[in-house]
């Protein structure tokens, strides 16, 4: 069993998220996206119980490479990364275009992702995965259990459902379900070892194109703070008198 | 501009999502088709103002991608060129697959869009629902993701005026095994006047005892942040954010909730917020219109007391 695993890496999502004419501005030193930590632990669950080989696949601005060795000190055993001018500021289907390509290099039976990714969130690329791919796409699983054959627990709008993992799938995991492994000192130290290949643009059949023409970006202030008050242990009697007054009580 | 809502069906009827799709293409003067995607037994989603067609799924197999066949299809023969759908499981499913038989990428995360002649064009919410971001949609057949509660739904007659198509499994889906329905008793999250919400500052999944009793003086719908989703407190069907739910109740009571951005992007356009949090720097206050800086563990026994 082969596996490829996204991983992206995005701007420390502690400090806010910058623009320059609509493209983030991503700097040298990106880290793992917390949300592909899931798929990643979905991978490495499948490659303890069958052995399979985890490529870490990902695209964009590749600086300091931070949060690849941070998905390959997880435990994956090797990464396939592609960075190119025109692939910045990608939409959601050449992303999905280029990571396929890739997913076929590393030759993966079973492609997972993260839900969606903290910085763009368009949450559809696992889905485009799998139809570039004609693939069955498991979305938005929350579980595994990996017996005699492996149960994914999918996320419904009415609760969930369980279907058997087929031989060769799409996964995209939500961030809960599964915990994500730290790794320790010996994880890090065998991860700089790991090798990191890079792919040339020209290896890419790139069909998507860019179809968004970037107007401007409005902040919305969302800073109303109504009253404030400290509790003394009375301030309960104030919410009382606030719920009557817009009539909520 | 030729235009198809992918709609889908909620307890037997047209989901709210999908009105508000209606709603807003009405608005915009366009004429629409109309597929509603369900596994509802004979849902009333018919009217006598438009057509819908109804693809009806197997609940014992996953086949979205067998529907995003037919509907590409029905795209490319009947020259249609924009497609709405609503940001939820199955919506972003069936987007993801059309936007690559259309070559086609789908704009996410939009909560507002103008037609003008053949131009379109869309806000999208970013960082959160912190900033708006602008763009002209470029691309011959145009496809986008509405966040819900981004327009007023539609207040339309349903009846069983419609067809219905049954959708055969093809090689791309998967039997589902099992169904497990969480049990839903009380208001609903989406459509409750008051929704209360706990987070992490409620310290114990055992105090959660304290908000049931005040949703059920205040008739209120209980959610809960991704935190305490994750930790196992609460099922992800009451999860309110990014990844969760989006709601705009009259009244949102948020306890113990640190304001995080994915939190407050399904909450923010609440009519009225309340905040209890111990920390007076929390970003929840910078939202909230009526703040209090107190344990909620102390302050909420006595709401209820008093109530």
């Amino acid at each position: 069993m082969k596996i490829a695993v996204c991983a992206k890496q995005i701007p420390d999502p502690a400090i806010a998220v910058k623009y320059e004419n609509g493209t983030i501005i991503r700097p040298d030193e990106q880290v793992l996206d917390d949300t592909d930590r899931y798929g990643i632990e979905v991978a490495l669950q499948l490659k303890e119980k069958f052995d399979a080989e985890v490529t870490v696949i990902s695209m964009g601005k590749l600086g300091t490479q931070k949060g690849i060795q941070q998905a390959l000190q997880m435990g994956a055993d090797k990464a396939l990364v592609i960075e190119d001018e025109s692939l910045k500021n990608s939409n959601s289907l050449m992303t999905s275009n280029v990571l396929s390509e890739i997913a076929k290099l590393a030759q993966a039976d079973i492609v997972i992702f993260g839900t969606e990714s903290s910085d763009g969130y368009s949450g559809v690329v696992p889905q485009q995965v799998s139809r570039y791919l004609d693939l069955p796409c498991i979305s938005y699983v929350k579980g595994i259990e990996i017996n005699d054959e492996t149960l994914l627990t999918r996320q419904t709008i009415t609760g969930s459902e369980k279907v058997v993992m087929p031989s060769k799938c799409v996964i995209s995991v939500t961030a809960s379900g599964v915990e994500p492994r730290y790794p320790n000192f010996k994880d890090i130290m065998a991860a700089k070892s790991k090798v990191v290949e890079q792919v040339d643009i020209s290896s890419i059949n790139l069909t998507a194109e860019q179809n968004q023409e970037f107007i401007e970006i409005k902040s919305i202030s969302n800073d109303k703070s109504g009253e404030k008050h400290i509790d003394e242990g009375e301030a309960f009697n104030l919410i009382i008198e606030k719920l009557k007054e817009i009539k909520a009580i | 501009m030729k235009s198809l809502i992918i709609g889908e069906t909620s307890n037997g009827t047209i989901s709210s999502g999908t009105l508000e799709l209606i709603s807003k293409i009405t608005q915009e003067g366009l004429d629409f088709k109309l597929i509603t995607i369900g596994s509802d037994e004979n849902p009333k989603i018919g009217s006598d103002t438009f057509k819908n067609t109804y693809m009806k799924l197997n609940q014992n197999e996953l086949s979205l991608a067998s529907i995003a066949d037919e509907i590409s299809n029905i795209i490319k023969s009947e020259s249609i060129n924009l497609v709405l759908a609503s940001s939820t499981y199955v919506g972003r499913d069936i987007a993801g697959f059309l936007s690559v038989d259309l070559n086609a990428s789908p704009i996410s995360n939009v909560v507002n869009f103008k037609i003008d002649g053949d131009n379109l064009s869309t806000t999208n919410s970013i960082d959160g629902g912190e900033s708006d971001y602008l763009t002209n949609v470029t691309s011959e057949v145009k496809v986008l993701i509405i966040r819900p509660k981004s327009f007023e739904p539609s207040e339309i007659e349903l009846n069983d005026n419609y067809e219905t198509v049954s959708i055969e499994k093809n090689n791309l889906s998967v039997a589902v095994q099992d169904i497990f329905i969480e049990e839903k008793t009380g208001p609903q999250l989406e459509d409750s006047k008051i929704v209360i919400s706990a987070g992490r500052g409620m310290v114990d999944v055992e105090n959660l005892k304290f908000i049931e009793e005040l949703a059920n003086k205040l008739n209120a719908a209980i959610g809960g942040t991704r935190a305490i989703v994750d930790a196992g407190w609460m099922p992800y069907s009451q999860q309110v954010g990014q990844t969760g739910k989006t709601v705009k109740p009259d009244v949102y009571i948020a306890c113990g909730i640190s304001g995080a951005t994915q939190h407050q992007v399904g909450m923010k356009d609440s009519k009225f917020i309340i905040a209890i949090n111990k920390d007076e720097e929390a970003p929840i206050f910078q939202i909230a219109d009526f703040g209090v800086v107190g344990d909620t563990l102390s302050i909420i026994p006595k709401l209820i007391e008093s109530l």
